[in-house]
């Protein structure tokens, strides 16, 4: 595969599937478009060299596909059984929308994202800020688990058994830590022009190519398809 | 600079608490995955744990826009994290009205700080609206295939079209406590540190 | 004001809520292509000089200030900071707060996409900057794997690529290895080539003092002298060591510590018979996949291990400097001392006495490069408290006495300077009865009598009978504290010789 997705459509495929988790498939036929929906990014994780989490994505959701057929048709009762159909069924329920959120979040680069949320004419301070909680969620596990050797080390790991001290002990050191670096952060985003009045550019050139409309195209059907049979028929 | 618009540091404030709120949101989901009960008892440990940075927060900025910034960037990240778009009038509302109450308090008033906190903390509803709306059609499933009723009773049991408005009530009022608690916190260590 | 590119006028300055001044009456020019540096202790005003010139005086750090600055015919007090951004560039100290996006990519175009210029000369431009200074390796790859000199080299072509005329670097190397500081020196002596006006505040001196053409000594918030380039390199130990600075003509003694080619011919390995006997400590990070049991490592796994050291007696109650190159295991050595490395099965003997596992938690304590992580609780005293069995008020006073710290006993730790927070949490260590104190880069971004200080501290730790082993690269730590050298290459021990003697030999050289 040598063209990317667009960010829009990629934002445009999660829109359909959360949309299309919340209608649940009552003949084969939905299933299939269900299941094919399913599919499609976890072949796309695939073209992305994703190979690992493709693979597991395919056969956790294929064994809870099975599993929530299988016992559904044998009518069989039992606490335990009940309880894994019930997680299965709301894997095969939810899982699509998980598998398509890991692929938009792994294989698209922040400055994609912000340049396309620019395009869709979010005001700049939105995709700053959208920008720095992106680039905080690796700063924060950073800190946490330096936190966590510290702790550790002190064996207070379990706050003394205390659950308030297990927060407290986690929480504050890592809001000392991040407020710090975010008063750093801003100077220094700031002296390279942050904030400036002229309207910021972006060299990610968005370009929507013919796999974009392929798969808005193939979307938008599935949409339509469950619409129509959810309340039309 | 006391001017009253946003500046670039402030968003970049702001990026730094929705971050560290997420990550709260999303260290108590993963304790969800263990029982249906437990996703229930979001509306408790969210406000609360969350308190502690939301507390900080409101004495970082205090300038309009600060939470609606905030509820919006929840509303995308959930989004676009496959948790549904129903929910995003509600965060955005919850942001809207909660910001205007802490800025009718001047963003120093601690009893408007407390009412605005309660009033934020019902965006964590929102994680339970795709849930809502496809229970009833998966119970129907559910009894298809055969299911005792009482168990799809017990699964739904907590969170249902009825028992939303009880956990919006819920969430408001452990706002309200938890915001006591997170002022505490701020106070103990913050303030003492002379960070604020 | 032809030639004359900064014009600082007699500027005072108090930070918001201080009551000292950090700037007394400073006036200041400097032409344009001049390369300054900024030298003095720690609060002497350095840092301030830097922010009044980036213009962060006054538009971020708020306070009181009289006087007037004029940047390039600008008068900053009317200037907007993001009118700055492409006449003046700054670097700064910590490598891991001034980045903003994830990618190395991202963030060199970042200064240029904020003042909104077309993409096509932002790329033009990364393309030039990346060729400039060297960056292909580095360049589509995640900012948070990179070390700190990377990153630091990144800072520098993020800041370069918005063309800036002025360049201000506040303590870049605090956080930087030796062999990152040679990369950045090569950075700066590039951007002296082309032209550009540096100025350096810095309390590591050596690297920069071929550089520069004036320097600025600042004292308690004001000038306090200045010399021409020459003047400056010719200052020895003992002029400096009077102003409590950092020496500036090192760089003979730093080579004949750091000489790793001539240790590993040596192979000098000191043996001791009484000590703490470190055994089978075998760890890799590249995990093995299992299936129920959980391999443990050995020295069969050879060149997959990071860490192999089949036994070490490390003398008591000495100083020991863990030397080696950046990322050959020098903390990964350290982490597993202490136990943070659950995979790392190793015992560690004590007079006789064996630990393993998790026992050897307490018996040993990291002071961690950045010492915020450590503390938990809102005072002093509860700190100490809180590492204790039976909470026993009169040894925490008693601890707390030994390190200067009993006047701080009811502040918040985060309310403390950086070495005061340091030695807090020694003294929650010493609580915990550790018996071996680990440090991880204790002195870097300090200044000569803070660094001093710290020295001091680890002799006395060791004279009161723990063993203290110290990751560093500071070769004025070393000098003055330690008192045997332990090198290591690729997590194996290649020499372990006393520092002493060696130096002893240096300095008979010398004279």
């Amino acid at each position: 595969m040598t063209a990317r997705l667009d960010p829009r459509t990629k934002l445009y495929m999660i829109l359909v599937v959360s949309a299309v988790v919340m209608m649940s498939a009552t003949t084969p036929f939905l299933w299939a478009v269900r299941i094919l929906m399913t599919i499609v990014p976890i072949v796309l994780l695939i073209t992305e060299k994703h190979y690992a989490s493709a693979f597991r994505f395919l056969i956790l959701y294929t064994s809870a596909l099975v599993i929530n057929f299988t016992c559904l048709s044998e009518q069989s009762e039992g606490f335990l059984m009940a309880f894994l159909v019930g997680y299965c069924s709301i894997i095969v329920q939810f899982m699509p929308a998980m598998i398509t959120a890991w692929y938009v979040v792994r294989t698209t680069k922040i400055d994609e994202f912000v340049s396309a949320m620019q395009k869709m004419h979010f005001p700049d301070g939105i995709t700053i800020s959208l920008a720095v909680v992106m680039r905080f969620f690796p700063t924060i596990k950073e800190e946490y688990l330096a936190i966590r050797d510290a702790m550790k080390m002190r064996g207070i790991v379990l706050g003394e058994g205390n659950i308030a001290r297990m927060v407290e002990f986690r929480m504050i050191p890592l809001l000392f830590s991040c407020v710090n670096i975010g008063d750093e952060l801003s100077a220094a985003a700031i002296t390279r022009g942050l904030g400036g009045k002229v309207k910021r550019t972006s060299v990610e050139i968005l370009k929507l190519g013919i796999q974009d409309y392929l798969l808005i195209t193939l979307f938008t059907s599935v949409l339509l398809i469950f619409v129509v049979f959810k309340y039309f028929r | 600079m006391n001017k009253k618009r946003l500046q670039a540091k402030d968003f970049i404030t702001i990026g730094i608490f929705t971050a560290l709120l997420f990550v709260v949101e999303f260290a108590c989901g993963m304790l969800g995955f263990l029982h249906p009960y437990i996703v229930a008892s979001y509306v408790i440990m969210i406000p609360i744990v969350g308190s502690i940075p939301m507390m900080l927060f409101y004495t970082k900025i205090e300038k309009f826009g600060m939470l609606t910034i905030m509820s919006v960037l929840l509303a995308i990240i959930m989004f676009v994290m496959g948790m549904g778009y129903l929910g995003a009038p509600l965060i955005i509302l919850a942001g809207i009205v909660a910001d205007l109450i802490a800025k009718s308090g001047n963003y120093k008033s601690s009893k408007k700080t407390v009412i605005s906190y309660g009033v934020f903390c019902l965006w964590i509803c929102a994680n339970y609206f795709p849930v809502i709306v496809t229970a009833d059609s998966y119970r129907k499933d559910l009894l298809d295939g055969g299911y005792s009723a009482e168990y799809c009773d017990n699964l739904f049991r907590a969170i249902n079209y009825k028992t939303i408005g009880v956990l919006l009530v819920l969430c408001f009022v452990f706002g309200c406590i938890g915001a006591f608690i997170g002022k505490a916190v701020v106070k103990k260590h913050f303030e003492k540190a002379g960070i604020v | 004001m032809t030639g004359s590119i900064i014009d600082i006028r007699n500027v005072t300055h108090k930070y918001k809520g201080s009551e000292q001044d950090t700037l007394d009456n400073v006036s200041l020019e400097i032409k344009e292509g001049e390369t300054v540096l900024l030298c003095g202790a720690s609060g002497s005003g350095k840092t301030s000089v830097i922010r009044l010139i980036n213009g962060l005086i006054p538009h971020y750090y708020q306070g009181d200030i009289t006087g007037e600055v004029y940047v390039d015919g600008k008068d900053i007090s009317q200037t907007e900071l993001y009118e700055l951004a492409g006449v003046v560039g700054t670097v700064f100290q910590n490598p891991r707060s001034q980045f903003f996006s994830i990618d190395t990519d991202g963030e060199i175009v970042f200064g240029p996409e904020n003042i909104g210029l077309d993409p096509k000369e932002i790329t033009a431009r990364k393309d030039g900057i990346i060729e400039q200074m060297d960056l292909k390796d580095l360049m589509g790859r995640s900012l948070f794997e990179l070390s700190g000199g990377e990153k630091q080299r990144i800072a520098c072509a993020s800041v370069a690529a918005l063309l800036p005329k002025i360049m201000l670097l506040d303590e870049p190397s605090s956080n930087l290895d030796w062999e990152s500081i040679g990369t950045l020196r090569d950075i700066i002596s590039e951007w002296k080539k082309q032209g550009k006006t540096i100025i350096i505040s810095e309390h590591r001196l050596w690297y920069v003092k071929d550089l520069v053409d004036r320097v600025i000594y600042m004292e308690d918030g004001h000038i306090g002298c200045e010399w021409s380039g020459d003047e400056f390199r010719s200052l020895d130990d003992n002029d400096t060591r009077s102003l409590k600075l950092r020496p500036v003509n090192i760089q003979g003694r730093y080579e004949e510590i750091f000489d790793f080619s001539a240790k590993e011919k040596e192979n000098h390995r000191e043996e001791f018979t009484d000590g703490i006997v470190l055994k089978d400590f075998y760890f890799s990070y590249d995990k093995k996949p299992y299936l129920l049991f959980k391999k443990k490592y050995s020295e069969a796994d050879g060149e997959e291990l990071s860490l192999c050291i089949p036994e070490l007696v490390l003398p008591k109650g000495k100083v020991i400097s863990v030397i080696g190159c950046n990322g050959t295991g020098k903390t990964t050595f350290l982490r597993c001392i202490c136990g943070l490395e659950k995979d790392c099965t190793g015992t560690i003997a004590i007079d006789g006495k064996e630990y393993r596992g998790r026992r050897r938690i307490g018996l040993s304590y990291l002071v961690m490069q950045d010492v915020n992580h450590q503390l938990f609780t809102d005072s002093v005293a509860s700190e100490v408290l809180l590492s204790m069995k039976d909470k026993d008020d009169a040894r925490c006073c008693e601890i707390l006495d030994s390190l200067g710290l009993l006047k701080y006993k009811d502040t918040h730790p985060m309310a403390l300077s950086g070495g005061q927070k340091q030695r807090v949490a020694i003294a929650s260590a010493i609580a915990a009865g550790a018996e071996i104190l680990l440090f991880d880069e204790p002195t870097s971004g300090l200044d000569y009598s803070h660094m001093e200080k710290v020295g001091e501290l680890l002799h006395d730790l060791a004279s009161s009978g723990k063993t203290v082993l110290v990751s560093t690269h500071d070769p004025e730590l070393i000098e003055c504290c330690c008192d045997y050298e332990l090198y290591i290459k690729n997590g194996r021990v290649i020499s372990f010789t006393g520092s002493l003697e060696k130096l002893e030999g240096i300095r008979r050289n010398a004279i």
